[in-house]
């Protein structure tokens, strides 16, 4: 401000105008010098603590194993693959990552109306359309390795919590069984499901295509199993999703020799009981039980009503679909998770998917010292194993299961259905699989897996492990 | 490395103050800052910094020969041979893959397409030492006898990646000598601070409500979803790009470098024109200065130059068609403005200006948005209902609904708000002791809110790097 001008200013005027202007340049740097060293502090120690406490080396509600420190190598350091290594370590193993996460959610709750019962994560869908191509990339497991249980003669290791790897929320391409588009109603994630009638047309092809090759002997049948969106959408977001009823019945339309079986009515009849999980990708068990149910009315072998099953129930589950959302009402609202032992005896033998090793193992195992997120796992522990069970039935029915891991809480099911199950996931599996079909007998084959993967990437699998 | 990264907030930045502070003497804090700055760059590129070096010495050499035979033809090689060299890198680096797809188009034969990756803010680091090498030339500036010095100029952390475009005679004096004030370290924190909070808890927030809608099967979207898509994305890119601006300048000032504005609350322009005057300022003033200097359109080197300039603009956003369209679509409406002239222009009623003006810019940010021309068709369908889609869907209505208090900050923070009341209590001294304390509580409440944002987000790179 420019007081030269000035001349009526007296001698005091000057002194209290110049008093007044050091004092608020005074008062000034105080607050600034304040400023300073509070933003300094907060700065250096944020970074101290970063520094010594200690990092989580895995994430519970991801189920996902975080970055690593990489080791240096000359090579990673020029590609750029060490500096940006070290930082994934820095950033992704920030100590305390979990409450923060869990803050991030609560602070994006806030974004919108939160009395709205809908919230929606994820991109709008890309709906089925005739020009859609089959993606070229492999979906891979979403049970997780958790648990796998695995002891066998050669290398006996019980793999544990810690070593959770292949989680679909580390693929930033993930197909298949999830979708990247999830909508929370009433505190249950629904998966919108995109549909895709040409893979569909080739899943059934690919389907029909064991068929041929294991003649009139085989009974194939194919079960293509609905997710919640069929049951728990409500009409008024219907068009955010494609129909899995019409994407299920085009492809029954499309099967040669293989014989449907009509999981989506089956489950529809079941609705208002607890045939899904709310937090979790899956289906519950007992949904499984009623599609096998189902599956074991059209393959005209007997079953074991629920009154066969030793109950188990589990509080505090959070599925897959909170590490997937970060969708505070999934985490804040924890359901039941609820499995059935088999009364049957029973023997069950994994393999490698290649077949290389085996090892004597449970069809149901202990989760009893694992995260709840990863629960399901109890229904055979892993889905990178080939699984053969053998039964006290005694009917010359052998079933062999092509699956992804819906099939998985199906296999306890079917215990009392046949006298050997083989179950074979066909992400995995590395040997041909019309030989291995044919050289253990299997009189029957399912392929079992959930709308997303049948129609989205995992098909193709199934060609694959046919032709391999 | 990116500032928006919790390994920038709490492992560098720190130990780059912690040392920038261990010294007194201004010679040994250029060193520090020089040596954090390759770090900075060596940690994203670890090749490419090498380049980084070689063009600053070539440039360097270039620049004590204009010195040396100033006013002679050899004065004028050396700067013609400077601005071929670094349009050369960058043409190589950022254009040769584009240019020989095109080739490819018209040639009957195919080239080979190079699959070279792109530096780093070369087209930063580029447009600076032209800047400093024809200003020169031109005598506006000393030629920098100290090669330190000159590398401390075109690779100082705060603006080499994704800018502002820091013109040499900004900080020539700086350079050479600044006395930091405790009042420039407050205020480039306070600017820092406000920078981060504009690309963590807006700009990535937005990207993912507008990911949502135009990461997904364009051709399906209703036409309200189309329109508030491509609102959410402006201001996206605004939120994104300012905020690296604030914090480049906010950190230049930390360290007592003074630099210009590059954004003035741009979506308050009046028209076309003025808003290239409040965006990216110190792109337009780059062109503006040296491109428009070029004599080659003769007596339409008026109208000639104005679309060289939006053609240029276009394609240094990337080596893709729509970003040319993007750059003459901008140009051919602030071409029509001057058609009409200022005067006309303020005769027309401010609503209809201010209509006409956010309508041009936001599908401009459409074009800019869409690389694949399919998806650009599909989306000026939407826009205008001809696809047969609803005109609003649910998706549309909750997405909005989810994230309805981000829009409203979003749209708020657009408007000089906070300006105003700091210009206002710059009058009044209690008010203003009392808004500079409150800016303390604000300045770190919103770096500790970034801070955990960022533990969720392992991506979050800024759109100006690819640039």
């Amino acid at each position: 401000m420019e007081y030269n001008d000035n001349i009526t200013e007296s001698p005091s005027d000057i002194r209290t105008r110049k008093f007044n202007e050091l004092k608020k340049k005074y008062i000034l740097s105080v607050i600034n010098a304040t400023a300073v060293v509070i933003f300094v502090i907060t700065l250096m120690t944020v970074s101290v603590c970063f520094l010594i406490l200690d990092r989580p080396e895995i994430s519970e509600t991801e189920n996902r194993t975080l970055a690593k420190m990489p080791s240096f190598t000359v090579g990673d350091y020029f590609s750029g693959e060490y500096t940006a290594g070290v930082e994934l370590y820095y950033n992704d193993t920030v100590p305390g990552r979990e409450t923060f996460k869990h803050w991030v959610a609560k602070i994006k709750d806030h974004f919108g109306i939160a009395s709205s019962e809908v919230k929606i994560h994820g991109t709008i869908l890309n709906k089925q359309t005739t020009e859609t191509k089959p993606a070229e990339t492999r979906a891979i497991t979403t049970a997780g390795n958790a648990v796998t249980g695995k002891t066998s003669s050669v290398t006996v290791s019980q793999t544990t919590v810690t070593e959770k790897e292949d989680n679909p929320l580390d693929d930033p391409n993930i197909e298949g069984e999830i979708s990247n588009s999830i909508l929370v109603y009433n505190n249950r994630g629904i998966m919108l499901y995109g549909g895709n009638y040409p893979n569909g047309e080739l899943y059934a092809e690919y389907v029909s295509n064991f068929k041929a090759d294991l003649g009139d002997s085989v009974n194939v049948y194919s079960m293509v199993c609905p997710t919640p969106v069929s049951y728990y959408l409500p009409t008024k977001y219907s068009d955010m999703t494609a129909s899995e009823k019409d994407n299920i019945e085009h492809i029954n339309e499309n099967l040669e020799g293989v014989i449907p079986v009509d999981a989506w009515g089956a489950l529809d009849k079941h609705k208002d009981e607890k045939i899904y999980q709310n937090t979790d990708h899956h289906w519950s068990q007992l949904g499984a039980f009623y599609a096998a149910e189902e599956f074991a009315k059209t393959a005209d072998v007997p079953f074991a009503d629920l009154s066969k099953y030793e109950k188990v129930v589990k509080d505090g589950y959070v599925g897959t679909l909170y590490g997937y959302t970060g969708d505070t009402d999934l985490k804040d609202n924890p359901e039941q998770f609820i499995y059935y032992i088999p009364k049957c005896s029973y023997t069950s033998e994994f393999f490698t998917p290649d077949l290389s090793e085996s090892w004597d193992g449970n069809l149901v195992v202990s989760i009893d010292n694992i995260d709840p997120t990863s629960w399901y796992c109890v229904f055979i522990g892993t889905d990178d194993v080939v699984t053969h069970v053998t039964t006290e039935v005694k009917n010359g029915r052998k079933l062999a299961v092509i699956k992804d891991s819906y099939g998985n809480a199906l296999i306890p099911c079917l215990t009392s259905s046949f006298e050997e199950i083989f179950v074979i996931d066909m992400r995995y599996f590395e040997v041909n699989a019309v030989n291995y079909l044919k050289e253990n007998g299997v009189t029957d084959l399912l392929f079992a897996m959930n709308t997303f993967s049948a129609t989205g990437s995992n098909f193709e699998c199934i060609e694959e492990i046919r032709t391999q | 490395m990116v500032f928006s990264s919790l390994f920038f907030l709490y492992v560098f930045l720190p130990l780059c103050l912690i040392c920038y502070a261990a010294f007194k003497k201004l010679k040994y804090r250029n060193i520090v800052l020089i040596v954090f700055s390759l770090i900075f760059y060596a940690w994203g590129e670890p090749l490419f910094v090498f380049l980084l070096i070689f063009s600053t010495i070539v440039n360097y050499l270039l620049a004590l020969l204009i010195r040396k035979y100033r006013g002679g033809r050899g004065a004028k090689i050396a700067v013609t041979a400077a601005v071929v060299y670094d349009l050369a890198m960058l043409g190589i680096f950022k254009y040769s893959g584009f240019i020989v797809e095109n080739l490819n188009v018209i040639l009957p034969f195919d080239i080979p397409v190079p699959d070279i990756k792109l530096p780093i803010g070369i087209s930063f680091y580029t447009f600076q030492i032209i800047s400093y090498m024809v200003d020169c030339h031109w005598e506006k500036v000393k030629v920098q006898k100290s090669f330190y010095k000159f590398l401390m100029y075109v690779s100082l952390f705060p603006q080499l990646v994704a800018g502002p475009i820091v013109r040499y005679s900004t900080i020539e004096a700086e350079i050479n000598e600044r006395h930091t004030t405790i009042t420039d370290i407050a205020e480039g924190f306070s600017r820092f601070s406000v920078g981060l909070a504009k690309k963590v808890l807006i700009a990535n927030n937005l990207s993912t409500v507008v990911d949502s809608f135009f990461k997904g099967n364009v051709s399906e979207l209703s036409v309200i979803g189309t329109w508030f898509a491509v609102i959410a994305y402006a201001m996206q890119i605004y939120f994104d790009f300012s905020g690296y601006s604030d914090m480049a300048i906010g950190l230049g000032r930390v360290f007592g470098f003074h630099f210009d504005e590059n954004f003035k609350y741009p979506f308050i322009c009046k028209d076309v024109s003025e808003f290239w005057q409040r965006w990216h300022i110190s792109l337009g003033s780059f062109f503006r200065d040296y491109l428009l200097y070029i004599p080659i359109f003769g007596k339409r080197r008026k109208y000639g130059g104005l679309f060289l300039v939006w053609f240029c603009t276009g394609l240094w956003h990337g080596a893709s068609w729509n970003y040319i369209i993007w750059g003459l679509y901008f140009g051919a409406f602030i071409f029509i403005e001057m058609l009409i002239g200022k005067k006309r222009m303020k005769k027309i009623p401010i609503v209809i200006r201010h209509i006409y003006n956010k309508i041009v810019i936001i599908i401009g940010f459409g074009i800019f948005y869409f690389e694949d021309f399919s998806q650009l068709g599909d989306f000026f369908k939407n826009l205008i209902g001809l696809n047969s889609n609803a005109l609003i869907d649910e998706f549309t209505k909750l997405t909005f609904t989810n994230n309805v208090y981000l829009l409203i900050l979003a749209v708020i923070c657009c408007f000089p708000i906070a300006k105003v009341v700091s210009d206002y209590a710059q009058k009044k001294n209690a008010l203003l002791y009392t808004v500079s304390s409150v800016k303390i509580v604000t300045n770190i409440a919103l770096l500790l809110l970034c801070s955990v944002m960022l533990v969720d987000a392992t991506n979050n790179p800024f759109l100006y790097f690819r640039f």
